[in-house]
């Protein structure tokens, strides 16, 4: 049970989202702009450190809809998801999102773990300024939106088949419509 | 640049601040010599992203709410005393 009376029905971030859509609004343009992908880092790639993140902060809503979010970038390889998650170091990625997963798992244990080894190592797999300035701050934003989730308890279904769903549809729509969110939610109960 | 200050890991960010508020901070701050802050080359480089960091700030600080501006300050900065992070 959330620590606050959120609005009922709305899994994970969508509950205090709807609660304080002053807030939630540059939050989803962020996450449209960070997770989206560019030239050299696919969408794919970012929805995977994300998830990787979510997955050390063990915020169960977060990997999941990031999970399925990936996986529905990746033409629904949902092992390739679990494998990074278990161990990137030895699933089948590129070595430059290895590279860019150690930066994000750094940023993780906290912004001043990460050296210029870290850096030097992921431009030495092909990493741009722009994809290791993106891998940090999806990094960075993802241990606020865990903690987001999770600071105020909020209510996350197990049904796998619901993130499966709603992953496809916000990976081929984005994350700027609130209200399809909400529809989402009505079509999962 | 002021010899205080160290450069950034990633030369490409700090070189290339694109128009934004920020950006005209960091020049008038260079042009004064001042140590200033790297944070601003952080938010000037990739405004399409980061300006929705600015509007959650300014929201999130200084919106309507019943807590009030000082008291959130106050919030933001023992979380980052926490977090050693003196800026």
């Amino acid at each position: 049970m959330p620590h606050i009376a959120l609005p009922e029905g709305f899994p994970g971030i969508s509950g205090p989202m709807v609660y304080r859509p002053e807030t939630a609004k540059p939050l989803n343009e962020l996450a449209q702009a960070l997770l989206r992908g560019h030239d050299t880092l696919t969408a794919a790639e970012c929805e995977l450190i994300a998830t990787y993140v979510s997955s050390l902060n063990d915020c169960y809503y977060c990997q999941s809809i990031h999970g399925a979010i990936a996986a529905h970038h990746l033409k629904g390889n949902e092992q390739l998801v679990l494998d990074v998650k278990a161990n990137y170091e030895t699933a089948e990625i590129s070595n430059k999102l290895r590279a860019l997963l150690a930066v994000a798992r750094k940023v993780w244990q906290g912004g001043k773990q990460v050296t210029p080894a870290d850096i030097e190592k992921a431009r030495q797999h092909g990493a741009t300024d722009l994809d290791i300035h993106d891998t940090v701050l999806i990094a960075a934003a993802f241990c606020m939106y865990n903690r987001y989730v999770d600071g105020l308890a909020t209510w996350q279904p197990r049904d796998t088949d619901f993130y499966r769903w709603r992953g496809a549809v916000v990976g081929e729509e984005g994350y700027l419509n609130l209200r399809r969110e909400a529809i989402a939610t009505h079509k999962a109960e | 640049m002021n010899p205080d200050m160290k450069p950034m890991y990633l030369p490409e960010v700090e070189n290339n601040p694109q128009p934004c508020f920020q950006t005209d901070t960091i020049r008038l701050l260079q042009a004064k010599g001042a140590e200033y802050p790297q944070i601003l080359h952080l938010f000037a480089f990739r405004p399409e992203a980061t300006a929705h960091l600015t509007r959650f700030t300014r929201e999130v600080m200084r919106g309507d709410a019943p807590l009030s501006a000082g008291f959130r300050e106050l919030i933001a900065a023992y979380t980052s005393a926490k977090n050693s992070c003196p800026f």
